[in-house]
């Protein structure tokens, strides 16, 4: 496991495009997976798409979600390999792993249930939306400063 | 392009060009907003096309998912250029010699164009595109190029980060053996 993680890590060194090609996947990977959950969250608000859309969205966006986090997850782990020592003591890095870790229980969780369920629009589901929103951001934010702290 | 090089030359030397230059957080808080937006409504330019392609929210018909996501888009875009004209006006000489910015200004030219064109048959045209029994081709056409137009963008615009200029001639000559 540590002598392969060290191969994946100078494989990431040797190769000039290898970072920037994950890099880019990573980018339009969480466009896709943020921009499927943001609809839902959208619906959830009222906004854009009408609240008894949500659950049909959620429905038939939940495989490319699914797709666009698996896309993310797989080329993070590539990035993250180039220098593991660097991104573990980055400070940035551990909030957005932190966010992302509780964004995905979160959307697997409370956020598909009360996106599922076809009724409710009051300040609780809001809450639950704007919550959804939120965490998603912080990992943007999150993942963008590790460059800057 | 003398009068461009003199405006990139003209807006880097501005003081808010210089301050956001400057200051240590400005920068990547305004180019974190432009990729949350990149996330958030690149997403809805997404969907809207797959729904065209008719591969997602089937139920929904395409002038509602086009006509209520059309304001936000609109808004996501004007604040995702608002960023990306701050991030290059303060570096503009840099931009100005990075040949990924252009491709991505060439690009983004590209989608008004793709806009224009497809306008009156296909985004403007959601009603009849309802009514019709299979997607016409046109729209499915108008979907698959602005896809690939803009993860152009998002790749070009990924670029300009890694470009270093133009490779110093002395490097690209090999060392004579001592």
């Amino acid at each position: 496991m540590f002598i392969q993680a060290n191969a994946l890590t100078q494989a990431m060194i040797d190769n000039d495009w290898l970072f920037p090609a994950a890099e880019c996947v990573h980018i339009a990977s969480f466009a896709l997976a943020i921009g499927t959950i943001a609809l839902v969250d959208l619906s959830l608000l009222g906004v854009g798409l009408q609240r008894k859309a949500a659950a049909e969205i959620a429905r038939s966006t939940g495989l490319w979600t699914l797709t666009g986090l698996v896309l993310i997850i797989f080329t993070g782990f590539l990035l993250f390999a180039s220098d593991p020592d660097m991104y573990l003591r980055n400070s940035s890095f551990r909030f957005k792993i932190t966010c992302l870790v509780l964004a995905i229980i979160y959307n697997y969780t409370i956020h598909r249930k009360v996106a599922l369920s076809e009724s409710g629009s009051g300040m609780g589901t809001k809450l639950v939306a704007g919550v959804s929103l939120a965490l998603w951001i912080s990992v943007v934010f999150g993942g963008l400063f590790i460059a800057f702290v | 392009m003398p009068l461009v090089a003199s405006f990139a030359h003209w807006l880097e030397q501005r003081d808010w060009a210089m301050d956001f230059a400057g200051s240590a957080y400005f920068y990547p808080i305004v180019l974190a907003t432009h990729l949350t937006c990149i996330a958030i409504f690149g997403g809805m330019i997404l969907i809207t096309n797959l729904r065209l392609l008719g591969w997602v929210l089937r139920s929904q018909s395409v002038s509602d998912v086009v006509g209520r996501l059309r304001p936000w888009k609109w808004g996501g875009l004007v604040l995702m250029v608002t960023c990306g004209a701050l991030l290059a006006g303060s570096e503009a000489g840099k931009y100005y010699g990075n040949p990924y910015f252009w491709t991505k200004m060439t690009l983004l030219s590209l989608l008004i164009v793709h806009s224009l064109v497809f306008r009156r048959s296909v985004y403007g045209n959601t009603a009849a595109l309802d009514r019709a029994a299979i997607m016409p081709g046109r729209a499915k056409l108008a979907a698959v190029l602005s896809l690939i137009l803009w993860i152009g963008v998002v790749t070009a615009g990924r670029m300009i980060g890694y470009y270093e200029g133009p490779v110093p001639l002395a490097d690209s000559v090999t060392a004579p053996a001592p």
